[in-house]
């Protein structure tokens, strides 16, 4: 029931680069088991690391973000990020729902 | 990305035309694909499989490959019969889902643009209007005046082309007395079983909204198990 055609985060990525800020798009490009959103959600994160849109319930956003900027930062057009169920005794970014999902971050130059 | 790619991806959705996005994981290149069409250069291979994602109208990793593909597919088609207060609510309900909304009402007093911006609202007889709308068994309809003059002929037009959604809003007797219209009119109990009548899921509301939102569960819901 995804309307891509009405959502708006891409316009958001394009008036983003019109202010002249480098953005790394994040998009879901596989889930396995219980996961919050679905294969083609997307977000936008800026070298700031400000973000827009989501690729998760809140539970991955932080990491994406930190990755995004790495990528920024050493000039990489894309990466491919996996997250897996995290364990409740670590401090770790992962997903609480019991999913596993894929991320694909890539600079739009 | 390129911002070339970028900027061909919101010209594409803007006129809502169908298209994919595919995208090579390891290297970063991305194409525009358009249904029908070979794919170029690198992703020509694999033709048979992003055909298969725009029928599915699902996105993923095709499998054994490091190319993604995400799909754009219009909206469905939902026409209702009726421009009253319920449908200003399902108007509003639907812009958050998949769904586009034209509106048929013969009344010029209910079907005004100006209670319904940006929404085809058709100011004729069903059976008129449905001659300005393609339509096919992916279109729904919802039929909301309860009054046989408008509604009857729309659900039969439902009926004939085999719509996958009819609903028609009306008490359980009202409900009754249309089965047997349709019935006389010869559809079989198949047909006219298959129309949701009384309309939407049990919710137990009675205001508009609440009706609009048990409508819409049930149109969601129907739209899942097509």
């Amino acid at each position: 029931m995804k309307n891509s055609f009405d959502e708006k985060i891409l316009d958001e990525a394009k008036d983003w680069i019109k202010a002249n800020q480098k953005v790394v798009l994040a998009t879901v490009i596989q889930t396995w088991g219980s996961s919050p959103r679905q294969v083609g959600s997307r977000m936008i994160v800026n070298e700031k690391g400000e973000f827009s849109g989501s690729v998760s319930g809140g539970c991955v956003e932080s990491a994406v973000v930190s990755e995004c900027l790495s990528l920024i930062k050493d000039n990489k057009p894309c990466k491919k990020i996996e997250f897996k169920v995290s364990n409740e005794s670590a401090w770790e970014v992962g997903l609480a729902c019991g999913g596993e999902i894929a991320v694909y971050i890539e600079q739009i130059h | 990305m390129k911002i070339k790619t970028l900027e061909e991806i919101l010209k594409k959705k803007s006129s809502k035309t169908e298209f994919a996005i595919l995208t090579n994981l390891e290297n970063g290149d991305s194409e525009i694909y358009l249904p029908g069409t070979s794919p170029k250069g690198e992703f020509s291979k694999y033709a048979v499989e992003i055909e298969n994602f725009f029928k599915s109208k699902k996105n993923g990793v095709i499998e054994n490959s490091e190319i993604f593909v995400e799909t754009y597919i219009k909206p469905i088609k939902v026409i209702i019969v009726g421009a009253v207060h319920i449908a200003q609510y399902l108007v509003d309900f639907a812009k958050s889902l998949n769904f586009e909304i034209s509106i048929i009402d013969p009344r010029g007093y209910f079907a005004s643009e100006q209670r319904f911006p940006d929404i085809k609202v058709i100011n004729k007889w069903p059976k008129e209007a449905f001659e300005e709308i393609d339509t096919n068994s992916s279109t729904a309809l919802i039929a909301l005046t309860h009054d046989p003059k408008i509604d009857d002929p729309a659900l039969q037009y439902a009926l004939k082309n085999k719509f996958y959604y009819i609903g028609a809003l009306g008490s359980k007797k009202t409900h009754e007395n249309r089965c047997q219209r349709l019935a006389e009119a010869g559809f079989t109990n198949d047909e006219i079983n298959s129309i949701h009548g009384p309309i939407g899921i049990k919710l137990g509301g009675k205001s508009a909204s609440e009706i609009a939102l048990s409508i819409i569960a049930q149109l969601v819901s129907e739209t899942y198990k097509k």
